[in-house]
């Protein structure tokens, strides 16, 4: 049986969910206070294909939109039994609690990425050593400056790195207010701002919105701004990343 | 490739949107592979009898080629600034075509590479165990 999420026992599907099984029906298994989403798991093929991921992040995210979900990390299939016995009934009250916390609430990502030319521009407006060793190369051939290149990218990468610190702090500053709370990414590429997720009640979602249109508008032409959302409260899952460790 | 859908007011337009149903594949990958509730850490029994596709979806980029991509992408940036006097059309059409291109590269790449990965074709995949779980260690349950 294919989990996609848990909700309250009470909550009210949306009509319409389609799930990645050949029944594509979402039902749901409840026990207590607390109910699975399931459906049906495609037993001729393996799991994991575009359609697969795409139903996953539809179902959850759609009901999402109108009640308190706990999104499960795909793929997540369990024995029709285990769903009560092992999954929902042993900790019954540990997801009860974690989806009164999330009640009334959704998730936006937020993602951030530097126009390059501005930036770079920016960079070597202010940078006069990284000028310098571009005066330098510039003009030879690739082969004779490799390592000149090599030192200039990691340079310019560096100057990068520092100023999206500062754009990063400047950008989280202005929507943590709106936020119930905020877990912010460490961007994986140079030219990334910000890659942060906000947990956001329902009623603010609109000011929460806008005050990304409001950031959008003062960042134009340097950071162009990318928001996912309203979305499963993905990042906001309680008792995963900290149960590796502890 | 920017997927900027425009969904809902959203006022003036400077921010892309996406998400709710309309999010691009990388964004769907991130979101539902990496974060969420994981359930081999509260299921002792499960994936029974079901294969898993293989999806690695991470683009890895050596930070080698990182340096030499902005290094490129700066000595460009140089070539634009004194292109005004001899060859302005030709030049600014590179630097144009030629850093935007550049750009959005690795990420078009990334997106094409999780399509391939994640289109189905039948039986010449080998399927594995499910994407990172490996990695970490499911602790004991909890009680």
């Amino acid at each position: 049986m294919y989990v996609y999420g848990l909700v309250p026992a009470d909550a009210q599907l949306p009509s319409g969910l389609k799930g990645l099984g050949p029944s594509g029906k979402v039902s749901t298994v409840v026990h207590g206070d607390l109910a699975a989403l399931v459906g049906d798991v495609p037993t001729d093929r393996p799991l994991g294909t575009r359609d697969d991921l795409i139903a996953h992040e539809t179902v959850v995210d759609t009901v999402a939109a109108e009640t308190a979900v706990l999104p499960m990390r795909f793929p997540a299939v369990v024995e029709e039994d285990g769903v009560v016995e092992e999954l929902l009934a042993p900790h019954h009250d540990h997801f009860v609690a974690a989806l009164r916390d999330l009640e009334g609430c959704t998730q936006y990502t937020l993602k951030g990425r530097y126009e390059e030319e501005p930036v770079l521009g920016e960079v070597l407006e202010q940078r006069p050593e990284i000028r310098e060793l571009q005066q330098e190369i510039h003009g030879l051939p690739e082969e004779a400056t490799y390592h000149q290149r090599l030192r200039l990218g990691e340079l310019v990468v560096q100057a990068l790195e520092e100023r999206r610190d500062l754009d990063a702090d400047e950008l989280l500053g202005a929507l943590d207010q709106h936020a119930v709370d905020a877990v912010a990414r460490t961007p994986g590429q140079p030219d990334q701002v910000v890659d942060a997720a906000f947990l956001v009640e329902r009623a603010q979602a609109q000011a929460f919105e806008d005050a990304v249109e409001e950031q959008g508008k003062r960042l134009h032409g340097r950071v162009r701004l990318r928001l996912l959302g309203p979305l499963a409260p993905y990042d906001f899952v309680p008792g995963t990343e900290d149960q590796w460790d502890s | 490739m920017t997927v900027a859908t425009q969904r809902q007011g959203g006022g003036n337009g400077y921010v892309d949107r996406g998400g709710g149903g309309s999010s691009s594949l990388a964004d769907v990958v991130e979101l539902i592979l990496d974060r969420g509730l994981v359930i081999d850490v509260f299921v002792r029994v499960s994936l029974v009898g079901i294969e898993i596709l293989t999806i690695d979806a991470r683009i890895v980029v050596a930070s080698v080629d990182t340096y030499l991509r902005f290094a490129e992408a700066t000595n460009r940036l140089d070539l634009y600034a004194k292109g005004g006097k001899d060859l302005p059309g030709l030049v600014q059409g590179m630097t144009e075509g030629g850093a935007k291109g550049k750009t959005s590269g690795v990420l078009d790449a990334a997106a094409e590479k999780v399509e391939e990965v994640l289109t189905p074709r039948g039986d010449e995949r080998e399927p594995e165990e499910a994407p990172r779980r490996p990695r970490r260690r499911p602790r004991e349950r909890e009680e």
